[in-house]
């Protein structure tokens, strides 16, 4: 049975559906690609949050949601017309209702006055287009009226029924019945007889015997029920008293009885006769106590509330299970991930002849334990539209703060990522989409003599790609200023003076810790936290994120995410003798270049050449200070990899050991953070191996040119493998 | 005098907490048989597999509201005769009118009391046992 608090939880969760619902419909209306239905749908988000609001008792959300609705019920109506003056009002109605149920959720008291400006516009524009004004006017003033049990001045008397004459219609209605026992019901002491007569009692009784399968005489057996019945039944009597005649023989007998309609015409509905009122007994509305009754009627299936697609409901059957269930199971699986890779192990060092048989099981069991990783994280997966269902909320208070104008497009918002990942999704999406909107999107005179539309566009897409999820914010604003970036990364000593550097490459100089462009500090960005923690936010769950600009043109952020924080795909290498793991998704290539083919220049890091292009080549043993066999073996291995940003280098390991599914534990809470060292995981011979962090080993190679082993703490390295 | 206890009831909200909620006053009344619908046409699926003594039906709901509900139950030969009490919200006035017209038995105001269920319930179908 379900508590008051689950329900008031159940009733927060139809809010964030309901206004998803709002937020989408009034945005399309603004964009006037909108129909009836729109506007219906809006309304009905409002009225539901009121509805519940009022059941729940919180009055002000009750009060303020009565006057949104009037107005959407006078667009609804078509006294009142979606003017975009309205339809902001409308949008800002809808960011102080979204306030409200969050203060309600958080059980936060309401300040005083609090939204009141918005409801003053909401009722100026009920009251300037004579709207049904009034009843909306008395209750925004008062909102601890508490619900009427009649409308004052109706004529309403309740129409009282004869309780036991619910079931038909009090004419004779017509059913078919067709009664044909099963060959052992006579055994049970039923007779066939009896209940003709029954049925007969109940009115007018046609029925008919059906012989064709009457044996001979000399056939026959006593106890056999031969014959069935075929007709019709005309009778006033309810559906169930039929039922009940053959109560006791339903699982002896094949029997249809088939309601084929109304015999006697409709009797007149008739309209509510006008009498006295019923007198009004105001009542205040109390919490009842939660009953503790059976539930008879199992609840029909719910619909999908976690995820939040909203405006199309998925119709597919749900149920909801607690997280911690399915977490169990994520845990269950990365046991059963590294048992798995142990048992490989073992069968690898069997004699031939055990081992193949058994490897062809141990084929199907790492098949069925992918697949069975891949359904339990499609359980803990979310549509991303969770999160960019706050941005256009953020878009239109940046906006209406720098005098902007912007339009946010939206696009794959049911694109599906693990919730963990979504969790740390909201704040560097809201740092980056803040930037785009003040220091990308030009003001709308300057975006005019550019040539360009007054309205800038940001578009924020999620989509699948390539095992990874793929975030992308883009805008068509001026794009970054590279001789301002060049400038001020020069006087903070983040390059040096003669460096030449692409205009990618001073792009992304952004990201560089302790920097910030914008010449004034403003309110919305430029507060110290900048692009930076956005990259480190991201690299913090394995993702990776990249920047291209245009200048006038616009700039495009993109950011690609795993889709889940627990498995991933490895590369497992050696290295000295240590053996780590690298993502797979990091690896472009892996090769076994001549000697000759690395060529070391003074001064740099080595360089490969391959198919013609150089790229710079890093010993993995030199960058985490571990003595490594390969600088002199020409038996080296190097991985080309891609540290995101499109910077490819190659690293130089001993040897590849294979590619499996490692189960990633993390090692901050025991160690802190450790440059190059993502997490750890457990191999199949029971070690402990690193996870390389591919993009801050990069960042070792740039920051110690040398490779010099300070860098790693050695204690830690030691202490964890060991 | 229709005890509480036999009394079949269909709930229909297409708010699952307002339907809990409904169900839970419901209860408390008595009441022990309650199916759920979360809109109309759902609803009329539910009154076409079980025999039913009495609607409560939200007004505001998705695919089919409870007019659109109660005009259905009317129009339906086997429910047609089911007491229909429509919920309503404050500002609903013609709501009421129309819902009257189209044979609604009773309305309520949300929110609504246990007490104030069970007399708009009692005033349709006679004193509960």
């Amino acid at each position: 049975m379900a508590s008051l608090d689950q329900l008031k939880q159940t009733f927060f969760d139809e809010c964030d559906e309901a206004l998803q619902q709002i937020e989408a419909g009034l945005t399309e209306i603004r964009e006037g690609q909108h129909s009836d239905e729109t506007v219906n749908a809006v309304f009905r988000g409002v009225h539901s949050v009121k509805g519940g609001a009022g059941i729940f008792g919180f009055e002000a959300l009750v009060g303020f949601a009565h006057v949104f609705e009037t107005l959407l019920d006078g667009v609804r109506r078509g006294s009142l017309q979606a003017v975009p003056d309205t339809v902001d009002v409308l949008l800002s109605a809808a960011d102080v209702l979204s306030d409200l149920v969050s203060m309600s959720r958080s059980g936060k008291a309401v300040p005083a006055g609090f939204g009141n400006e918005v409801r003053t516009s909401l009722q100026h524009i009920i009251d300037g287009n004579g709207a049904p004004a009034a009843p909306a006017a008395a209750h925004a003033a008062d909102d601890n009226t508490p619900a009427p049990a009649e409308f004052d001045g109706l004529d309403f008397k309740p129409v009282a029924v004869n309780f036991d004459e619910i079931h038909g219609d009090g004419g004779p209605r017509s059913y078919d019945i067709l009664f044909r026992p099963k060959p052992d019901m006579l055994k049970k002491a039923n007779e066939p007889l009896y209940l003709i007569r029954e049925l007969r009692k109940l009115g007018e009784l046609a029925l008919t015997a059906q012989m064709e399968g009457l044996p001979p005489l000399t056939a026959m057996e006593p106890d056999r029920p031969y014959i069935w019945w075929k007709g019709t039944l005309e009778t006033t009597a309810a559906r169930d008293k039929i039922d009940e005649v053959f109560e006791f023989v339903v699982g002896d007998c094949d029997l249809e009885i088939v309601d084929t309609g109304a015999a006697a015409p409709l009797p007149e509905i008739a309209d509510a006769p006008p009498t006295a009122p019923t007198e009004a007994t105001p009542q205040q509305f109390a919490q009842p106590a939660p009953a503790a009754a059976p539930v008879v009627a199992a609840a029909p299936a719910e619909t999908a509330t976690e995820g939040r697609a909203a405006v199309a409901k998925p119709s597919a059957t749900t149920t909801r299970i607690e997280l911690e269930r399915i977490d169990r199971v994520v845990n269950m699986v990365g046991e059963l991930v590294i048992s798995q890779a142990m048992l490989g192990q073992i069968v690898q060092e069997l004699p031939e002849g055990i081992s193949d048989r058994l490897t062809q099981v141990l084929d199907e069991v790492i098949h069925h334990t992918r697949e069975l990783k891949d359904s339990v994280m499609s359980m803990r997966a979310q549509p991303v539209g969770s999160v960019f269902q706050r941005m256009p909320r953020l878009v239109r208070e940046l906006s209406s703060k720098t005098g902007k104008k912007v339009r946010l497009e939206m696009v794959g918002e049911t694109t599906e990522v693990d919730r963990s990942i979504i969790e740390r999704l909201g704040d560097p999406l809201t740092h980056i989409i803040r930037n785009s909107v003040d220091h990308g999107i030009e003001q709308p005179t300057d975006r005019l003599s550019a040539g360009k539309g007054e309205e800038g566009t940001i578009r924020l897409s999620a989509e699948h790609r390539g095992g990874r999820i793929v975030i992308e914010v883009s805008d068509d604003g001026a794009g970054i200023n590279s001789d301002r970036v060049l400038k001020k990364a020069r006087e903070k000593g983040l390059v040096s003076a003669d460096a030449v550097l692409s205009e990618d490459e001073i792009s992304n100089l952004i990201m560089l810790p302790g920097f910030s462009t914008a010449e004034t500090v403003s309110d919305i960005s430029g507060r110290g936290v900048g692009m930076d923690v956005v990259r480190s936010n991201i690299q913090d769950i394995g993702g990776r994120i990249s920047l291209k600009s245009e200048r006038g043109r616009g700039m495009t952020i993109q950011l690609a995410l795993p889709l889940t924080l627990a498995v991933m795909d490895g590369m497992v290498i050696k290295c000295g003798q240590q053996t780590y793991v690298m993502p797979l998704s990091s690896i472009v290539e892996c090769l076994r270049p001549q000697r000759s083919e690395i060529s070391n220049l003074i001064g740099t890091r080595g360089m490969l050449k391959l198919r013609g292009e150089f790229v710079q080549v890093v010993y993995l043993g030199e960058l985490l200070d571990i003595t490594a066999g390969a600088e002199e073996s020409s038996e080296s291995v190097v991985i080309i990899t891609d540290a995101g940003d499109g910077v490819r280098f190659g690293l130089v390991v001993d040897e590849l050991l294979g590619h499996q599914q490692v189960v990633i534990k993390s090692i901050e809470e025991s160690y802190g953070s450790v440059p190059g060292i993502a997490a750890a995981t457990i191999l199949g011979n029971g070690r402990v191996a690193f996870i390389l962090d591919v993009e801050k080993l990069n960042d070792l190679a740039v920051a110690v040119p040398g490779g010099m082993g300070t860098v790693v703490n050695k204690s830690v390295t030691k202490v964890a493998l060991n | 005098m229709p005890n509480a206890v036999a009394v079949k009831v269909l709930v229909v909200d297409d708010q699952n907490s307002v339907r809990q909620m409904t169900r839970m006053t419901l209860e408390e009344i008595g009441f022990k048989h309650i199916h759920e619908a979360e809109n109309g046409v759902k609803a009329m699926e539910t009154a076409s597999l079980q025999p039913l003594d009495l609607i409560i039906s939200d007004y505001n709901m998705p695919e089919m509201d409870g007019l659109g509900l109660l005009r259905a139950v009317r129009g339906h030969p086997v429910v047609r005769k089911v007491p229909f009490i429509l919920l309503t919200g404050r500002g609903d006035r013609e709501l009421v009118v129309k819902a009257a017209q189209a044979g609604v038995n009773n309305y309520l105001v949300k929110p609504f009391t246990a007490a104030i269920l069970r007399e708009k319930i009692e005033q349709v179908m006679g004193k509960l046992s």
